[in-house]
């Protein structure tokens, strides 16, 4: 070859007025990502956004139908309901913000037909009634209305039996006499209680006049009902200051909204916060890999004069490039990944779903910015601090680690997440286990060692140990995500498994109340018979709550505000040798004798402790007894449930009637008939309606959970995939020097295997300890639950670990034991 | 003699390992005028590649001056010293150094990129032509073999014109022919260039081509052997 040197010169001279701008830094940050450089980084940001994007898009839309069902049950968005005529200033602010209303008043009253007559509840209602979810009138040629007009009356269809009377007939409400148009298929408002439902019919509102029911004094519930924004609802409830017995409902309302609801969406925010974690933690990793392979270029940009402004911006234009790319496959495969979700789905949800909206990609977006500023911007730094002098010499880099860019996610986290103590909890105790389980790992590892092992063992272990940091956090984050998968997983099976028990297939859905003593063998005997599954029988009592420790409730200033309605209504008691076994004793013991078991929640309002006297008056008979334990009832459940349930030697010696639940089939549709008949002064009540729809949105909820928990779990899986793969190709250049010193394949394998293995093994066993306790904990104090140990757990953890290993690394192994 | 382009006065280099002071140069003075060829050799460990950081601005020294271009280094802060490398001085490695996802013609023009200057695709290509490497401007790192990296090296060092060329073992990682070929374009491009070289080697033979070999052993120059011009055209090896 030979140099042609003058020639050049010309042309380097000539060629100054030949430089063009160029695009190279473009090129390069783009080939820097397309070839397998920075894969693994965009692989996790695209995976923070899709999970994101999919889980919160999901989660809204969940949400939404939910808040849907809530408001259908609430036949509005919101409602106020009052003992008193709604305030004129309600209705015109409503008017002022131009929501649609509608109006409800409810009373009882007596009903008569020519042969019969029995107490009913009247809800008479306006031509817009209801402004959300489903009112079906069936009419007798089977034609269906979903609203009431002048004129009209529409009867549960137990009123016809009841007072003999067919559709077409007249019927007297009060004083007015009506032709039933036809029966009630679905009351918007159904709700459970077997204590309050008596047999309803719907009336126009223009009719109550006629019936005469309304007289002074007369118990009357009105309701107005508002549509509207959640913006415009607030307004409207702002605008007004709430007089004695009003009273503001929506579907926050805690009972109409059913605990698991509640606990549902806990479990969302709470999935998605891990699998921000875990794709927090593959984008560190990766990203610190991607720095380490990058150093000496570094220093020879710095060598060959690249000033650090020029460093910056080319680091910059790599990193934004990245974020749009992540931002831009992972709101897309987010999009896929919802409708994936969806699937199972379909089913449950609505046809027509709510939108979305952008809010999913900007929050998306917003997380993925915010966890990239210090896991990227970290490594980054430290990057861009490498000393030109790396380039012949591998110094140290003395610079401080910029620990203060955690604070970007930090505080946005501490901002979002101020009002939500189950998040911190989580976060808190993550980074606690984290820190443990990464020491318990390694000291199991120190424990392995010494035993007596193999020659690849050996190897393996010794590996290992000698760089313990290095091992420490390869174990943390194995142990870590692996438990986090674990946890996800159980947290739903128990969660589900909750409701499942507490709203079982075979849950009750007919009761009867009001069955006197002597009526009470004969009426058993006739489910019997059927073989009808039933309860015991519950003795009813109605009273009061008057005095807590000798302190009168109705007079003593500290209860003037309390929370607790049953310190204004008489409630219904009970008694018996043994608590209900589907009420979890939370607090305390039953005892044999002067005892009162509390419901937890009211326990709480009411602030008693175990061993607080309680007196009762029940019928001017003041009873007495000491709270021996505190019960969690699920009164979602559809079965016989109480606030006190007293020991028999308190109550046994008032008069009572009894309640009977049982579940009932179509096939025994002639016995409820024959009953309501043969027994006119119990009630019988028919919830199979409620509780096919209480099945329904269990089904749905559930069917969520799994799909969410499984994208989670997911995402756990392919950052142990990252992870693993990342920590073997840093290995390459050992095993390619023992390769070249003439170690065999199968040696090589052996200790990798051993090494993998054995790192499997320990983060399962380690990841087992972890996830127990934070699943024991989230369930005691986040979701308020029993929790349970999962035995199953701690064989199938270490297997799945090493399964995982297996599948990550098997094709790994055969690359990096090729030939050299 | 030409005006010294570099002087370097009672240098001394130090690092504290273990709560020890370890000297790795101690007392170095020296100046290379423009122009000059000068090789400094030495075993390993001996402290000629420290010498050379400390040279070239890299690194900082413990004690003493270094004058390069006229300008006293010890005045310059990291950011004016990357200046000066970008606008005078050259670098060839013994391990290249390519940027691995760029191709030749890239890699060549990265210095004036990084001068901000743009690509001069023309003045590479002019470059890469005559490092022999014609019709191969579009090839990556990994499609190029050794020799041929290291003749891309070049190629960038000279892109930038520069007035010292530092080179550290630039053959050490080639067999002896490619090795060769190397050298022999390294001196022609420095002598056509009119550039000052400065070379790391503890090649005997490869030393003996330059126009001074500096001997360093356990941090100190131990001796000096001035050679007068040389062609720059033997053989490596002396054949």
């Amino acid at each position: 070859m030979k140099w042609e040197g003058n020639k050049l010169m010309n042309t380097l001279t000539s060629s100054k007025k030949s430089t063009r701008k160029s695009h190279l830094l473009l090129r390069w940050s783009w080939r820097e990502i397309y070839s397998a450089q920075l894969w693994p980084v965009v692989a996790a940001l695209v995976l923070i956004v899709a999970c994101v994007v999919a889980l919160s898009a999901l989660a809204m839309r969940v949400e939404k139908v939910m808040t849907a069902e809530g408001r259908s049950m609430l036949a509005a968005d919101l409602v106020q309901r009052s003992s008193n005529p709604i305030n004129p200033a309600i209705i015109s602010k409503a008017d002022e913000l131009s929501l649609p209303q509608s109006a409800q008043v409810s009373f009882r009253t007596m009903s008569f037909s020519d042969s019969s007559m029995y107490l009913i509840s009247v809800k008479a209602v306006d031509s817009e009634y209801p402004l959300r979810g489903e009112l079906r009138l069936r009419s007798a040629d089977n034609t269906i209305k979903s609203h009431v007009l002048p004129g009209e009356l529409w009867v549960s269809d137990r009123i016809l039996g009841l007072l003999e009377v067919a559709v077409g007939e007249t019927l007297a409400i009060g004083d007015a006499e009506l032709t039933i148009s036809g029966v009630i298929d679905a009351d918007p408002e159904l709700v459970f209680n077997p204590f309050d439902s008596i047999p309803n019919v719907f009336i126009h509102e223009s009719d109550i006049e006629k019936t005469g029911a309304l007289q002074l004094g007369s118990r009357v519930n009105y309701k107005q009902f508002f549509n509207g924004s959640d913006n415009q609802l607030v307004d409207l409830q702002n605008s007004v200051e709430l007089q004695p017995g009003e009273r503001w409902r929506s579907d926050e309302d805690e009972n109409n909204r059913g605990g698991f609801i509640e606990k549902a969406k806990q479990y969302l925010s709470l999935t998605i916060l891990m699998v921000i974690a875990m794709a927090s933690l593959t984008l560190i990793m990766t990203c610190s890999h991607y720095v380490a392979g990058r150093a000496q270029t570094i220093a020879m940009l710095k060598s060959l004069g690249a000033s650090r402004v020029w460093l910056k911006r080319w680091l910059i234009l790599q990193v934004s490039l990245l974020l749009i790319i992540a931002l831009s496959v992972g709101s897309l495969l987010g999009i896929i990944i919802e409708a994936l979700l969806r699937l199972p789905l379909t089913d449950v949800l609505p046809e027509t779903l709510p939108s979305y909206g952008l809010a999913p990609f900007f929050i998306g977006a917003s997380v993925a910015i915010l966890v990239a500023i210090p896991a990227l911007g970290i490594p980054l730094k430290k990057l861009l601090d490498t000393p030109a002098i790396n380039v012949l010499q591998q110094t140290e880099s003395v610079t401080k680690t910029a620990w203060w860019l955690v604070l970007f996610p930090l505080c946005a986290f501490v901002y979002y997440y101020l009002d939500a103590p189950l998040v911190w909890l989580v976060l808190l105790g993550l980074i606690v286990l984290f820190m443990v389980l990464a020491l318990i790992s390694y000291g199991f590892i120190v424990l392995v060692s010494h035993f007596k092992w193999g020659p690849s063992m050996s190897l393996a272990i010794s590996r290992l140990k000698r760089s313990p940091k290095q091992s420490i956090m390869q174990l943390a984050a194995l142990s870590g995500s692996l438990m986090l998968i674990a946890v996800i997983w159980l947290l739903r099976a128990d969660l589900i498994g909750d409701w499942q028990e507490a709203v079982p297939e075979n849950a009750p859905n007919v009761f009867a109340i009001n069955i006197n003593s002597n009526a009470l063998p004969t009426y058993l005997a006739h489910f019997d018979e059927r073989k009808i599954e039933r309860s015991e029988a519950f003795p009813v009592i109605r009273g009061r709550l008057s005095y807590i420790n000798g302190i009168d409730v109705y007079r003593d200033k500290q209860y003037e505000d309390n929370p607790a309605n049953i310190l204004r209504r008489e409630v219904n008691f009970t008694w018996g040798e043994t608590l209900p076994e589907y009420n979890a004793v939370l607090e305390g013991q039953w005892s044999e004798t002067q005892g009162v078991s509390v419901e937890q929640k009211v326990a709480r309002q009411l602030r008693l402790n175990i061993g607080d006297e309680l007196t009762f008056t029940i019928n001017s008979v003041q009873v007495t007894a000491k709270v021996n334990s505190i019960r969690d009832v699920y009164w979602q459940s559809m079965k016989p449930n109480f606030i006190f349930i007293f020991t028999p030697d308190v109550l046994e010696e008032l008069p009572a009637t009894w309640m009977v639940s049982a579940k009932v089939e179509e096939k025994d549709n002639d016995l409820l008939n024959q009953l309501s008949r043969d027994f006119p002064t119990i009630s019988l009540l028919d919830f199979r309606v409620l509780g096919r729809k209480l099945q329904g949105m269990l089904e749905q909820v559930s069917l969520s959970l799994t799909v969410l928990a499984s994208i989670a779990v997911l995402s756990g899986l392919l950052l142990m995939f990252t992870l693993l793969r990342l920590s073997l190709k840093q290995r390459q250049s050992e095993v390619m020097l023992y390769r070249t010193l003439g170690a065999t394949k199968q040696r090589i394998s052996r200790t990798l295997w051993s090494e993998y293995g054995l790192l499997a093994v320990v983060a399962g066993i380690v990841a087992t300890i972890g996830a127990e306790v934070l699943v024991y904990n989230l369930m005691q104090w986040g979701f308020e639950l029993v929790p349970s140990l999962h035995i199953t757990l701690w064989p199938a953890l270490p297997i799945i670990a090493l399964l995982i290993v297996l599948g990550s690394l098997h094709s790994l192994f055969k690359q990096l034991l090729k030939p050299l | 003699m030409l005006e010294p382009i570099l002087k370097v006065k009672s240098l001394s280099k130090s690092i504290t390992a273990h709560g020890n002071k370890l000297s790795i140069l101690s007392d170095i003075s020296l100046q290379v005028s423009s122009a000059e060829t000068v090789a400094i050799i030495g075993t390993s460990g001996a402290g000629k590649s420290t010498l050379m950081t400390l040279l070239a601005g890299l690194d900082v020294p413990t004690s003493g001056e270094i004058e390069l271009l006229g300008k006293p280094l010890s005045q310059l802060d990291d950011e004016a010293r990357a200046q000066l490398r970008g606008e005078s001085i050259g670098f060839v490695f013994q391990s290249f150094l390519l940027i691995p996802s760029l191709n030749a013609i890239e890699n060549v023009t990265l210095p004036t990129v990084l001068r901000g200057e743009g690509e001069d695709q023309v003045k590479a290509r002019a470059l890469l032509k005559s490092v022999g490497l014609a019709g191969r401007e579009l090839h990556l790192p990994t499609q190029l073999s050794g020799g041929e990296q290291q003749r891309v090296a070049l190629a960038r060092a000279f892109m930038s014109e520069p007035k010292i060329l530092f080179a550290d073992e630039p053959t050490g990682n080639l067999d002896k022919k490619t090795a060769n070929n190397i050298i022999e374009l390294l001196f022609a491009m420095n002598r056509d260039n009119g550039t000052t070289l400065i070379l790391v080697t503890h090649d005997e033979q490869l030393a003996a081509r330059c126009s001074r070999i500096l001997r360093i052993d356990d941090g100190k120059i131990i001796e000096q052997i001035n050679q007068g011009a040389q062609s720059g055209q033997d053989e490596v090896g002396g054949k």
